[in-house]
């Protein structure tokens, strides 16, 4: 099912809040706001990444839009079907289009199922193959990722880590679904073979279509996979730009001193880089700041920063920026 | 004797030299050696299970129960590490060559102050009475670069973000005055705005204190910033040792080229296909008589298999174990 717009996903206005309790009662005495009014789509195909620090509201978000976090306002949208306040049986049928990897694949998979077990079991739930048939695709979709069929035989264990996270996005493919979100699926891999994965990714999306939400807080992976990236700080999005505007022409203070912070794997542009280090830390999402969240470690930082929040406005060359001054 | 007469400007102030390290019979560390000169940064980078951190480890006793030092010393001065009991060892810990890990707050106890945990070090070593020693970790916490050092030595680990918990690890380890700092993936576990905080700290002590460092890292974009030497590890021992801008410029050895074409760069198109390093690396019991790259080797030859590459001189200070590091320019060139 394909919603009328052609988007694989789309999220408007999204806040998740959490109360903070205290006390044996339990009385909330305060709010953190992990997300807080954000509104993203995804198009067939397309590979948007996610970015920014720990605790900046990303994996909340990748949730929020699989169902497992509701929202305290906005609506989430797969391929047309409302996630937020669907039941049971619609979140059932939604989530066959939309698929998570997580960073480390020993704790996604099951160490006493065998890898045939957990790469079918979603079409075995789903009455979609059994017996033989059932077989046939496991073996094709391990092949898919670059294993062999009779790897379905074996446990875990016996895989390295760069295979473990192959059985994972097998396992998400087996539905054929229209939208996987990975969280930092390949932060947990060695160098070597995190450029297997991201290839194997990258192939994927080129021979099913699928799109990919990309959670990440590694840019230098970002800027090899994604189409468009979207850089989240304390709950809001601060800039949503097309690849190649946005390594090219980086807009935010936010943006930059995250990007000038990325160590290049080249000590001559490295050392010669003018950098901006960012003073202090990331606030604490219970307590955000007023007006813009970031004034309060923001170079370019006015007065007007710390008493009205700048909303997202597009600029010439089409980044959307949520900045006074930049 | 000064400590300068004991180290000439051209003595190393560390030399690891030789060192094995068996596991269940198995060479996981085989034959390593490096010097590190007063002030420098040594850079050890390798993929997972290549021995790094079992080296770290040796250098400070560290080494678990099931790993044995077989062979090699590890000469801090004219002391060999390896050698001494576990007391004399305790008396070197800190004082004169400490370790920081890459996960603070699994290093930090949790029931005590920061304040506290700074100043034990300086009183075990030192002897000093706990004001005294209350005082210079309030120096060392603003030498880390902790804002308010007043306020944070009085408070405990879970108050502080984990960026400010490393800040705390390297005060420790620095309070004494190490001449050596063994870091051990020590940015890994921070966000990078974070991370380009202590790697900031740490050039800043080196520059200041002339502490060496050694580093262990697997992140080529932390080797480039701040490394001076590197010694690239694969499956227990060195494949290349250079210096960094040699490393990067003109490497050679073949894991050193596809290691560093698999780091994904600004300047390549979207999605273009990475250059990715075929098959896995070897585990202990696959070890064997020749080169342990040669199995995934695009410039393997029947020599590699059967003898084992020594590391041998290319340029000044530039060793590469390859029978063929003639080649590595090319596979360098068809890799990028």
């Amino acid at each position: 099912m394909t919603s009328s717009s052609g988007n694989v996903l789309e999220i408007s206005d999204v806040a998740v809040h959490f109360p903070i309790r205290s006390g044996v009662l339990g009385t909330a005495v305060g709010t953190v706001k992990a997300v807080n009014g954000v509104s993203l789509t995804i198009g067939h195909g397309e590979t948007v990444a996610l970015v920014g620090e720990s605790g900046c509201g990303k994996s909340t978000l990748s949730n929020t839009i699989v169902g497992l976090q509701q929202p305290v306002a906005g609506s989430v949208r797969v391929a047309g079907d409302e996630v937020v306040g669907a039941d049971r049986r619609r979140l059932n049928a939604i989530r066959r289009n939309v698929q998570m990897i997580f960073q480390d694949p020993a704790l996604s998979l099951d160490p006493r199922a065998t890898v045939g077990a957990t790469v079918g079991e979603p079409l075995k739930v789903r009455g979609i193959a059994s017996g033989r048939q059932l077989r046939e695709k496991v073996g094709a979709l391990l092949s898919q990722v670059g294993l062999r069929p009779e790897h379905a035989e074996r446990y875990p264990h016996q895989f390295s880590g760069g295979q473990r996270q192959r059985i994972v996005i097998a396992r998400a493919l087996a539905l054929e679904p229209g939208l996987v979100i990975c969280d930092e699926p390949v932060s947990a891999l060695d160098v070597s073979v995190r450029a297997q994965i991201l290839n194997l990714l990258v192939d994927l999306q080129r021979r099913t279509g699928v799109s990919y939400l990309f959670v990440s807080h590694d840019l230098s992976v970002v800027r090899h996979i994604c189409d468009r990236v979207v850089v989240m700080y304390l709950g809001r999005f601060v800039e949503i730009a097309e690849r190649e505007t946005f390594f090219a022409n980086p807009h935010h203070p936010y943006t930059r001193a995250l990007m000038s912070a990325v160590p290049e794997a080249d000590p001559v542009v490295q050392r010669a880089k003018k950098r901006t280090v960012l003073s202090g830390e990331l606030p604490s999402p219970a307590n955000i700041p007023s007006g813009c969240a970031f004034h309060t470690r923001c170079p370019l930082a006015t007065e007007i920063c710390s008493n009205v929040r700048p909303e997202l406005t597009p600029r010439d060359d089409g980044a959307l920026v949520a900045c006074h001054n930049a | 004797m000064t400590r300068a007469a004991v180290h000439p400007a051209n003595e190393p102030l560390l030399r690891v030299d030789g060192l094995t390290i068996d596991i269940g019979g198995a060479s996981v560390v085989d034959g390593v050696s490096f010097a590190v000169q007063p002030g420098e940064v040594m850079a050890l980078v390798g993929e997972s299970g290549c021995g790094k951190s079992l080296t770290s480890f040796a250098m400070l006793g560290l080494l678990p129960n099931a790993a044995t030092r077989k062979t090699g010393r590890i000469m801090l001065g004219d002391t060999d590490l390896a050698a001494l009991s576990g007391r004399a060892l305790r008396r070197m810990r800190g004082k004169e060559i400490s370790i920081i890990f890459q996960e603070p707050s699994a290093s930090l106890d949790p029931l005590t102050t920061v304040g506290f945990q700074i100043a034990e070090a300086y009183r075990q070593h030192e002897g000093a009475s706990r004001t005294a020693a209350f005082g210079k970790a309030r120096d060392m916490l603003e030498a880390v670069g902790i804002p308010d050092p007043d306020r944070r030595l009085h408070q405990y680990p879970f108050e502080l973000s984990g960026g400010m918990c490393q800040r705390i690890m390297i005060a420790i380890a620095l309070i004494c005055g190490p001449r050596v700092l063994v870091a051990d993936e020590p940015t890994t576990a921070l966000d990078v705005t974070i991370q380009a905080q202590i790697l900031d700290v740490m050039k800043r002590l080196v520059a200041e204190r002339g502490t060496s460092i050694v580093l262990i890292t697997h992140d080529m974009g932390v080797v480039a910033d701040i490394a001076d030497h590197v010694a690239v590890m694969y499956a227990g021992r060195i494949a290349e040792i250079a210096p960094v801008h040699a490393l990067f410029s003109d490497a050679a050895h073949p894991y050193t080229a596809l290691l560093l074409a698999s780091v994904p760069r600004l300047d390549v198109p979207a999605k273009a296909e990475l250059a990715t390093i075929e098959g896995m690396v070897p585990s202990p019991e696959e070890f064997g008589e020749g080169c342990r790259f040669a199995d995934r080797c695009p410039l393997v030859s029947d020599r590699c298999r059967k003898e084992q590459p020594p590391l041998a001189e290319r340029a000044a200070g530039h060793f590469s174990a390859c029978w063929h590091m003639d080649q590595v320019g090319e596979l360098r060139k068809a890799a990028a």
